[in-house]
């Protein structure tokens, strides 16, 4: 009792009180990867009945009870377990072989035909590697087959059994028992020791009935086709966790983890061909790339899933020189709702590669990009912070300083009351151009702080390190683009940021190589924006009153960085031609609307599916 | 990381007297011994091996959750690293009984060929001792315990003497316990104390003394009071001061200029631990680190610079 309290992390206390064993308040955790399996040893019927209430396993050495004792303590077991209100196949059954047992394979099957046995162990010297040999090369697999000749078809699992505190936890509407199979082994469920791990992402708190955590894409496609079955449910799709639109958790439905699928390989050096799994992290991205002297622009943050960004967009520091992480993707492999994959690029699946950046959650779920990354040596990286006790000018003059600033600088900046903090990366070794590009900023307001290193890309991206993803709540987020800094933008920013219903506001720049590609070539359209905002807050209302009058000077919005779900988002996040295109495209990948996690996007009716 | 203790400002100018116990200079680092990142420790403690430090000590609160298990995590650490000492900074006695305790640590020296050492303490959060199940004991209560636990694992580990082991205490009653395994090299117990009680225990029964700078509420120079008190008990005792090595567990933060103790350029640092050395006679220097720069730059431009000034002033005959 006291181990299982410990191992509860959905507690901030537990205590326990025995007789033996006590804990008054103490800190459960840490939290598990997986359930650690509690098994009792013992050939005394107290034991085998301790072991039916509470364990996961029970051993036992055959050569001390017999056959028949087996039985019988297998019966007290079976009897103890249900009394508790559990399932008798809780508790696996483990004996202890003599070396001489290994012999008789009919009697090995029967234990476990018979006696419900699942685990076998042979006791060997030190010193004896042949009886082990033969033990797991013939014996092991022999009494396998023999049992599933014996057994009914799909008597043998490996589908983990839950205990029923476990089960209890289980939320309605969903067919746990009908996981498939390949899936079972590590979807994890509110009673699972992982749960706690999984539940949440950075920014926001969940709580869904099931995790699945597919490892191939074969088992995307499964775990679409159960998503499928469950349409009732939300489904959030999730890589990195990173969501701020994207409801990759959610209250009671399931979510689709991809993170195992991070496989990061160079496909063509001289091209530059990567391919990336979609469940990669940026950071590990960069760490990837650096041997070979390349980068690719992502955003400000290594902790971000590939996924999640690379389906949106990608206002990265690398922006202003090398464009949108989107605009570097050659081809995206995607599960598509009814469980195809399916390959899209320039060549196949056109629309869908189209559709894919700006709005791919729409339409499947991407399991891998193949992107042509840039060379990118050393890059200069200046954290700069200014007093800025008028934010008004201080924006102002920062949007003028940008006008005027050469693609290779691209600059992040953070306006809080009265100070302001830069952040920005020149994609050049050079000190002189380093230092030449970023001056201008530093004349912008006195600085109170300054450090500019030359430093790899790889190494500002690894600058945060890994935090647990224990969001709680709903992130408020409100997103807006502008081609420049007026007047009117910069006071109403100032007001918003004296009003303190923000906590954060923070303009990341675009332009550049950016508006080198044409708006209808991808669904991401904003292609003349210069300035990408993102203001968070802790009340939605609050934040809208003094956010619409910014807004009212900005146009569209870069959807990853806006969480509210009113209609009128979708309008700013996608221009008509590109909304109606979307929604032919979705009609006919998505009819049931199965991925409306992020930005949904309304099936167009059937009158205009001809269309496509 | 830095008290800001006083002691800054009277190093370099001491015409105290002056306690120098002749030891070499141990250099180590102090680790949080977090579990998440779930590698992070580990990893500090190879950093710490690779730049050549000689000891990479984590600390033991069993009561808390979001820090590993630190006898686990030396054992792992122990694994992953090559010529490094390892010790807990220090042991939390009362939720680990010491036969066990004993056995654990021998086990441990013998397969990381003879890298570990004892750093334990009398216990310390009550609450969390007693809420994971603990005995809650007062102060003289777990000065008590402590020595009756080291007793106990010296003898679990004095496989020269026949006969089974007992220890009859008023916490611990240990009887006919079977000896063995003695560790690999001859392990150091190394007490983390500060009041005078504890202070004679270490003087009577222990191989090290392990404070924190940061507990120190007079500053440095109250090492020299607490070291009167585990001289005298030594001498009580029929041992000598020298069979007690002097630790000190320090926090600082290198900077191009200097702002206060250990908190300036490397060579600020060396000036300033050589003169702690060559004053109290501390001969281990335990730096809390969970930055891999901080722990190389202590390893590579400190722990040298140290070295090489305690020896001239020795040569020179600085201490008498
Ligand atoms: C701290 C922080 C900093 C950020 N900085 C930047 C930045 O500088 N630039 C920038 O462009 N963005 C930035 N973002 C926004 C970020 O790109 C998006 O929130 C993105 O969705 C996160 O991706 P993820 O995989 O980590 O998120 P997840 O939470 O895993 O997913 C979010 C949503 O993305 C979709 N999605 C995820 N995986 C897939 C998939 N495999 N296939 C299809 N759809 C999928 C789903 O709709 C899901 O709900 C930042 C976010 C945070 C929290």
């Amino acid at each position: 009792m006291v181990i299982r309290a410990l191992q509860d992390t959905t507690r901030d206390q537990v205590s326990s009180a025995g007789t033996h064993h006590r804990l008054a308040d103490a800190e459960p955790g840490p939290a598990l990867e997986r359930d650690v399996p509690l098994w009792l040893q013992g050939s005394d019927t107290a034991v085998a009945a301790l072991a039916g209430r509470l364990a996961d396993g029970w051993m036992v050495d055959l050569e001390e009870v017999g056959l028949e004792g087996l039985a019988t303590l297998n019966e007290v077991l079976d009897h103890a377990a249900t009394d508790a209100g559990r399932d008798a196949r809780e508790v696996r059954r483990s004996v202890t072989l003599a070396r001489g047992d290994a012999a008789d394979i009919s009697a090995l099957v029967a234990l476990v035909v018979d006696h419900g046995v699942s685990s076998l162990v042979l006791r060997v010297g030190t010193d004896d590697v042949t009886t082990l040999r033969t033990f797991l090369d013939d014996v092991a697999p022999a009494i396998r087959e023999g049992a599933e000749r014996a057994l009914p078809q799909g008597a043998l699992s490996s589908r983990p059994v839950r205990r029923a505190d476990a089960r209890a936890r289980r939320r309605p509407g969903i067919a746990y028992n009908e996981v498939p199979e390949e899936l079972a082994g590590t979807a994890v469920e509110p009673g699972d020791a992982a749960f706690g791990k999984v539940r949440s992402t950075y920014l926001r708190g969940g709580d869904p009935g099931l995790v699945l955590r597919p490892r191939t894409v074969a088992e995307v496609a499964s775990a679409v086709g159960f998503a499928r079955e469950h349409m009732h449910l939300p489904l959030g799709i999730r890589s990195g966790g990173h969501g701020i639109s994207g409801r990759s958790t959610n209250d009671g439905g399931l979510v689709i983890d991809v993170g195992g699928l991070d496989d990061i390989t160079v496909l063509d050096e001289a091209a530059r061909l990567v391919r990336i799994g979609a469940g990669a992290r940026w950071r590990d991205v960069a760490r990837a790339l650096q041997p070979h002297g390349w980068a690719l622009s992502s955003g400000d943050y290594g902790g971000v899933g590939v996924g999640g960004l690379a389906t949106a967009g990608g206002i990265g520091f690398l922006s202003r020189k090398h464009g949108l992480t989107i605009d570097h993707l050659r081809a995206v492999d995607m599960v598509l709702a009814d469980g195809t994959v399916v390959r899209a690029s320039a060549t196949e699946n056109t629309e869908l590669f189209w559709a894919a950046r700006g709005a791919g959650a729409n339409f499947g779920v991407a399991v891998a990009f193949e992107f042509v990354v840039d060379e990118v040596d050393e890059v200069g990286w200046a954290q700069l912070a200014f007093q800025a006790p008028d934010p008004a000018a201080y924006l102002e003059a920062f949007g003028r300083v940008v006008a005027d600033t050469p693609r290779e600088t691209t600059p992040f900046l953070i306006l809080g009351q009265g100070v302001a903090q830069l952040m920005a990366m020149v994609d050049s070794s050079d000190p002189g151009v380093i230092v030449s590009q970023l001056q201008p900023f530093a004349e912008i307001a006195p600085l109170v702080q300054q450090q500019v290193v030359i430093a790899p890309y790889a190494a500002v991206m690894n600058m945060f390190p890994e935090t647990a993803h224990n969001g709680r709540g709903e992130p408020v987020s409100r997103s807006a683009f502008t081609r420049e800094i007026t007047p009117g933008f910069a006071s109403a920013s100032a007001d918003l940021i004296r009003s303190g219903a923000s906590h954060w506001y923070q303009i990341r720049t675009v332009g550049g190589a950016v508006a080198d590609i044409a708006p209808d070539a991808t669904a991401y359209t904003h292609r003349d924006a210069n300035f990408a905002l993102a203001v968070m807050g802790s009340n939605a209302q609050r934040l809208d009153r003094w956010f619409e009058p910014v807004r009212r000077h900005a146009s569209g919005l870069y959807l990853s960085f806006e969480s509210d779900r009113h209609p009128d988002r979708i309008a700013d996040a996608f221009p008509p031609a590109t909304l109606d295109r979307l929604r032919r495209l979705k009609a006919k990948l998505d009819p049931h609307n199965l991925f409306q996690d992020n930005f949904n996007i309304l099936p167009a009716h059937d009158h205009t599916r001809s269309a496509t | 990381m830095n008290t800001g203790t006083n002691s800054g400002t009277n190093t370099g100018a001491s015409t105290d007297v002056t306690i120098d116990y002749g030891h070499d200079l141990l250099f180590g680092t102090f680790v949080t011994p977090t579990n998440h990142p779930v590698h992070q420790a580990v990893e500090q403690a190879v950093v710490a091996d690779r730049a050549g430090l000689d000891l990479v000590t984590f600390q033991d609160h069993p009561y808390v959750a979001r820090f590993h298990d630190t006898s686990t995590l030396l054992a792992y650490a122990a694994a992953r690293t090559e010529r490094i000492h390892l010790s807990a900074n220090v042991t939390n006695l009362p939720l680990r009984p010491p036969a066990v305790l004993a056995r654990a640590i021998a086990t441990l020296d013998l397969l990381s060929g003879g890298r570990i050492e004892l750093g334990i303490g009398a216990g310390a959060f009550w609450d969390g001792v007693a809420g994971m199940g603990g005995p809650r004991r007062g102060p003289g209560e777990s000065i008590e315990a402590l020595e009756e636990a080291i007793a106990i694992i010296r003898g679990v580990w004095n496989t020269g003497e026949s006969g089974a082991l007992s220890v009859r205490g008023q916490h611990y009653d240990v009887r006919g316990a079977k000896r063995g395994p003695a560790p690999a090299h001859p392990v150091g117990i190394w007490v983390g104390a500060y009041k005078p009680r504890i202070l004679r225990l270490v003087g009577r029964a222990a191989d090290g003394w392990l404070p924190s700078i940061q507990y120190l509420q007079k500053g440095l120079p109250e090492l020299a009071e607490m070291n009167s008190h585990i001289d005298e008990s030594a001498h009580a005792a029929g041992r000598e001061p020298r069979d007690i090595r002097r630790f000190l567990n320090i926090g600082g933060q290198f900077a191009a200029q200097g702002r206060g103790f250990l908190q300036g350029p490397p060579s600020q640092w060396a000036e300033e631990l050589a003169e702690v050395a060559l004053t109290y006679g501390t001969s281990g220097f335990i730096l809390a680190s969970d930055d891999t720069a901080l722990t190389q730059t202590f390893a590579a431009e400190v722990a040298p610079a140290v070295r090489e000034l305690v020896a001239d002033a020795r040569g020179t005959g600085r201490h008498e």
